[in-house]
């Protein structure tokens, strides 16, 4: 221990020991040299018989050295000193290995993290494992009757054919809970409240909240952070109105979680009592969304938020829109439980069939776990992030292969200098350990590398998967695992590569190496690969996969980016209110919101100023039945319905073909007009002039059908979704109360320059209107509509980058294989351009050889982007997976680049001087 | 690493830890003093190597049985002393004991008659 304490002061004392025991040692030798002068030696001989005498001064110094230190930690600091000395002695290719290890690792834990945070983390409470959620599945049939008539909720395509849904009538919720006593120890129910007005102390601002089930908390084991949960006695009709806040929301809007319970908020203008706040990490049971309060089920009574088909949601059996979680009994299977419902549920639902169609298509019980909460997110992004997966998987392939080419070609070019540490004494084992440390030390060296850009890959995905959406909960850390594992891979090809060679090289034959020429290593075979060529075909090989992938992503964007709009997205500011949520009602809002717009239009700099019920692009649209007046039955056609301000048209940049746009004489009290587009003439028209007849807008009971009539047509414009045909629309004035009541309004502002730059006069126009009216959602329209296209953003943009990089490290492999051949057959070019070559006929050898390598890389690589382009055409648009001009693109580019790469060498052989050659050989 | 040259009579095994810290029991001295003391005692037949002198010096140094300081020299030139510590004179007692019961042991078996060696 004493030894063990006094080594690590000699260590920190560093070079103060050294320095004394050299003048120590100096000091013996002025001693012993004077002491032999005494015997009558001359001074010259004494010194020198003093200095035999001491021996080796290094040895001696290096075994007192060995008392006071680590002698291994000594030699390993000697091994890294060295090893950074030989990295730095190639720096070209140190660098790429390094940078390229450290992009490979930190691409792919950066992914990893995503995919971690997606598939693999449970709920924040109690024993999530005894969590089941309950959906089902309805196969696949002719004919669009379904038992379920109405739904609000998410439905995914289910197992092979037919559509999945978690959603449900109130009075299946019911069935299950009071039949399942066995299986359960709790059901309960919860669906999203969409955006609501949330006013605290006179603040409104907008928030998302989850009306829940009594039993909901109790359900999944969630301790209060303050007050108290909601209880199921909050959950009945008539009691008091209670919410329980998000802790952040909480923070947020109190300042401190502590002060919450006993407050009283405003949601959509009526009053609640903040009963509570719920845990810092709890945030529902649905990753994709964090809600900022939780209300009993029945507060939607009192919010009746629901605008449009009005449906009684709690006795309505045809209307799905309740989701479900249970927590099972322990022992209790997800299977068991399915098994012992199912027959339940079916029995159920066809009581609730309307005719024999539905009947032939009922949708089944499926109860699966529910550890994880809703998968929503997983459904999202799996399928993207398993593809971005796919590629940093092949960007690490090739970082690996890269570091396995350095180091063999490393090993190669190092057999002389090997043979020469063994041949003065060094252990085999001590060289072997050496050639490690380097292998390890380049692997460390790049993985410190990989952190920083693991979180900095994080931050970029995360910003590009957002992309600007403000609902946006995925947030994952560094995944120390995987980093861990890509680490350990790297390492392992280091070590591979690294030590075979290095194995083979402390074997050889010392004297023969010796005698080798510094260029004249073994000769190589004249025909087939060496391992380091076939490396360099494989990154070839995977380079060529990367940019066909990149040449897909990259069309599939353009593609997408040049879809005709049908109306001018640039310059305009976007922006959301709604008002009825702050208390206003009809007919007041109506004017409450012309004023609103005309004052927009007002604000200097803003060139005109309109509005629409639904917001253009992205978040899907609104649709009724609306036909040609008289037309009976059933619509072949539902068009889509938007609502809009006077001035619509001319804003957004619709051209009018016939007739008018809307403008002021279009308001209350005015006969009702319609403008449609051109697909709905063709759909309903034909060829008729539409101008001045009359339609039905149908809407659902209690509301009753309105006749509006045509005076105008315009050019087809988007609407909803930017792919695909475009769609009927018919345009309505929002003043005149001809489709559902209005309820929040998209502004559209077209001014001339940045359009953010009006962002704070908005505000303060909508303060001095009604501070209870907050403003949200503010983006460009451009930034809208790229919203639409994150997925193919994300895709061309890191494919691209991976596509560089990837390329990248082939050329500088394919430079350095040829690099390497021109150097050992030197001798062989000068005796070719003695016997009379000329330049050219060496450039193309040396040129031929790099063909031939591209050759082979590309039969490995085109088969295997065949196949692996299949994989991703699902996300391509508007080009085929194996487009022709993504391929020949990405041959040519590979095939130039390459040749480049390979081109530079050959001329270094073209100048070889044959006399200098020969001569060296 | 490198061979070492023999010395004339080859030291036993641990036996110069004792050397040192018997010479250094007449008082501090320097290494080069160590060495010619060692010598000059035992007539010329102990030879110690520098290459091995020096190592133990340290490796004492190191267990705390010698301390060393920089002074100055007889002759007025600065010299790396050592000087037996309290630990050292105890380490000194016990392998002194050691030894003794060693050599005694020897001699009762390599010259069974009492007589001395050559």
């Amino acid at each position: 221990m004493k030894l063990f304490l006094h080594r690590l002061r000699s260590l920190l004392d560093g070079g103060q020991k050294e320095d004394d025991l050299r003048r120590e040692l100096e000091f013996h030798l002025a001693e012993e040299s004077e002491a032999r002068q005494v015997e009558g030696v001359t001074a010259e001989a004494a010194r020198a018989a003093a200095r035999r005498d001491l021996g080796s001064m290094a040895l001696v110094q290096e075994e007192t050295r060995a008392v006071w230190t680590f002698p291994c930690l000594e030699q390993l600091a000697q091994d890294c000193r060295y090893g950074l000395r030989t990295l730095a002695g190639s720096k070209t290719f140190s660098l790429l290995a390094i940078l390229s290890l450290g992009l490979g690792l930190g691409a792919s834990t950066a992914i990893y993290s995503f995919m971690d945070w997606l598939l693999m983390r449970s709920l924040p409470v109690a024993d999530p494992g005894s969590l089941a959620v309950l959906n089902w599945r309805e196969p696949a049939g002719s004919g669009g009757d379904s038992v379920v008539s109405g739904m609000s909720g998410n439905v995914w395509r289910g197992e092979g054919s037919g559509r999945m849904s978690g959603i449900f009538p109130f009075a299946a919720f019911e069935l299950i809970r009071q039949n399942s006593d066995a299986l359960f120890s709790s059901v309960f129910a919860y669906y999203p409240t969409g955006r609501v007005n949330v006013m605290v102390r006179g603040q409104a601002e907008v928030a998302r909240g989850e009306f829940v089930s009594g039993d909901y908390f109790r359900g999944l084991a969630v301790a209060p952070a303050a007050g108290r949960l909601v209880i199921p006695d909050d959950d009945r009709v008539g009691a008091p109105a209670v919410a329980v806040l998000s802790f952040a929301y909480s923070q947020r809007r109190f300042g401190d979680a502590a002060r919450a319970p006993g407050q009283p908020i405003f949601i959509n203008h009526v009053p609640f009592l903040v009963a509570g706040v719920a845990p810092p990490e709890f945030f529902g049971v649905d990753p994709a969304a964090s809600p900022d309060f939780y209300v009993p089920l029945r507060a939607n009574l009192l919010l009746n938020l629901r605008s449009g088909p009005n449906v009684d949601l709690y006795h309505n059996r045809n209307f799905y829109w309740l989701e479900m979680m249970a927590r099972l009994h322990p022992g209790v299977s997800t299977t068991q439980a399915q098994a012992a419902l199912s027959p339940l549920f079916r029995r159920w639902v066809e009581s609730t069939a309307r005719n024999d169609r539905e009947r032939a298509k009922l949708p089944e019980l499926r109860i699966r776990e529910g550890a994880a909460g809703l998968d929503t997110l997983r459904r999202r992004y799996s399928k993207p992030l398993f593809v971005l997966l796919g590629m940093a998987a092949l960007v690490l392939v090739i970082v690996c292969v890269n570091i396995a080419n350095l180091l063999l070609a490393r090993a190669a070019s190092r057999r002389r200098e090997i043979a020469i540490r063994l041949s003065i004494g060094a252990s085999r084992a001590r060289v072997i350990r050496q050639l490690l440390t380097e292998s390890i030390l380049l692997s460390a060296i790049g993985c410190a590398v990989a952190i920083p850009l693991a979180l900095w890959g994080i931050r970029v995905l995360t910003a590009l998967l957002a992309n600007g959406a403000d609902e946006f909960t995925i947030r994952p850390g560094v995944n120390w695992q995987i980093f861990l594992v890509s680490f350990g891979l790297a390492v392992l090809t280091g070590l591979l590569f690294g030590l075979a060679p290095a194995l083979q090289a402390t074997r050889v034959d010392v004297a023969g190496a010796l005698k080798e020429t510094r260029a004249g290593q073994p000769r190589t075979r004249a025909r087939g690969l060496h391992p380091g060529q076939a490396l360099v075909a494989a990154q070839i090989g995977i380079s060529l996969v990367m940019l066909m992938a990149a040449g897909l992503f990259v069309r599939t964007l353009l593609n997408l980016q040049s879809i005709q709009l049908g109306f001018n997205g640039e310059d305009i500011l976007l922006f959301r209110m709604n008002a009825r949520q702050a208390g206003h009602r009809d007919p007041e809002i109506i004017t409450f919101y012309s004023d609103l717009q005309e004052r927009f239009r007002a604000i200097a700099g803003v060139r005109s100023a309109t509005a629409m019920h639904h917001p253009l692009i992205g978040q899907g649209t609104s649709s009724a039945p609306v036909v040609p007046a008289g037309e009976p039955g059933k619509p072949r056609f539902i068009p889509h319905v938007l609502m809009t301000g006077a001035d619509f048209f001319s804003t957004m940049q619709v051209p009018v073909l016939l007739g008018r746009g809307f403008d002021s004489r279009d308001r209350a009290g005015s006969p009702p007009v319609a403008i449609v587009n051109e697909a709905y003439v063709k759909s309903h028209f034909r060829d008729r002039n539409p101008i001045g007849e009359h339609l039905t807008v149908r809407l659902a009971p209690p509301l009753e059908n309105q006749e509006v009539v045509v005076i105008g047509v315009v050019r087809n414009a988007r609407y909803g979704a930017l792919k695909g045909e475009f769609s009927d629309i018919v345009y309505l004035p929002f003043h005149q109360n001809s489709y559902y009541p209005l309820e929040e309004l998209t502004f559209a502002l077209r001014s001339s320059g940045n359009p953010l730059r009006h962002l704070n006069a908005v505000r303060e126009v909508a303060r001095q209107a009604d501070p209870r009216v907050p403003v949200t959602d503010v983006q460009t329209q451009a930034a809208q509509i790229d919203q639409t296209m994150t997925q193919e953003i994300l895709f061309a943009h890191l494919c691209t980058a991976f596509a560089v990089l990837t390329l990248l490290i082939a050329c500088i492999g394919l430079y350095g294989t040829m690099a390497h051949l021109v150097e050992r057959r030197t001798g062989e070019i000068g005796i070719r351009m003695a016997l009379g070559a000329d330049r050219g006929d060496i450039v193309g050898m040396v040129l031929r050889q790099s063909f031939l390598l591209t050759g082979a890389g590309l039969t490995l690589g085109v088969p295997f982007c065949l196949i692996a382009s299949r994989l991703v055409a699902s996300f391509l648009f508007g080009v085929e997976p194996n487009d022709a001009v993504a391929v020949c693109l990405s041959v040519v580019i590979l095939v130039t680049s390459v040749l480049l790469a390979g081109y530079v060498p050959a001329r270094r052989a073209s100048r070889v001087d044959p006399m200098t050659a020969v001569r060296s050989e | 690493m490198g061979n070492s040259r023999q010395p004339q009579v080859e030291l036993l095994r641990g036996t110069l830890d004792l050397l040192i810290l018997r010479t250094l029991q007449a008082g501090p001295t320097h290494g080069h003093a160590i060495a010619k003391h060692i010598q000059r005692t035992s007539e010329d037949v102990l030879q110690v190597e520098t290459g091995s002198l020096y190592p133990a010096l340290h490796r004492l140094e190191a267990k705390g049985w010698v301390a060393a300081s920089w002074e100055l020299s007889d002759k007025g030139k600065r010299a790396r002393v050592y000087r037996l510590t309290p630990h050292g004179r105890k380490q000194l007692a016990a392998e002194q004991t050691k030894w003794d019961a060693f050599s005694r042991a020897m001699r009762l078996v390599v010259n069974p008659a009492g007589q001395e060696g050559k």
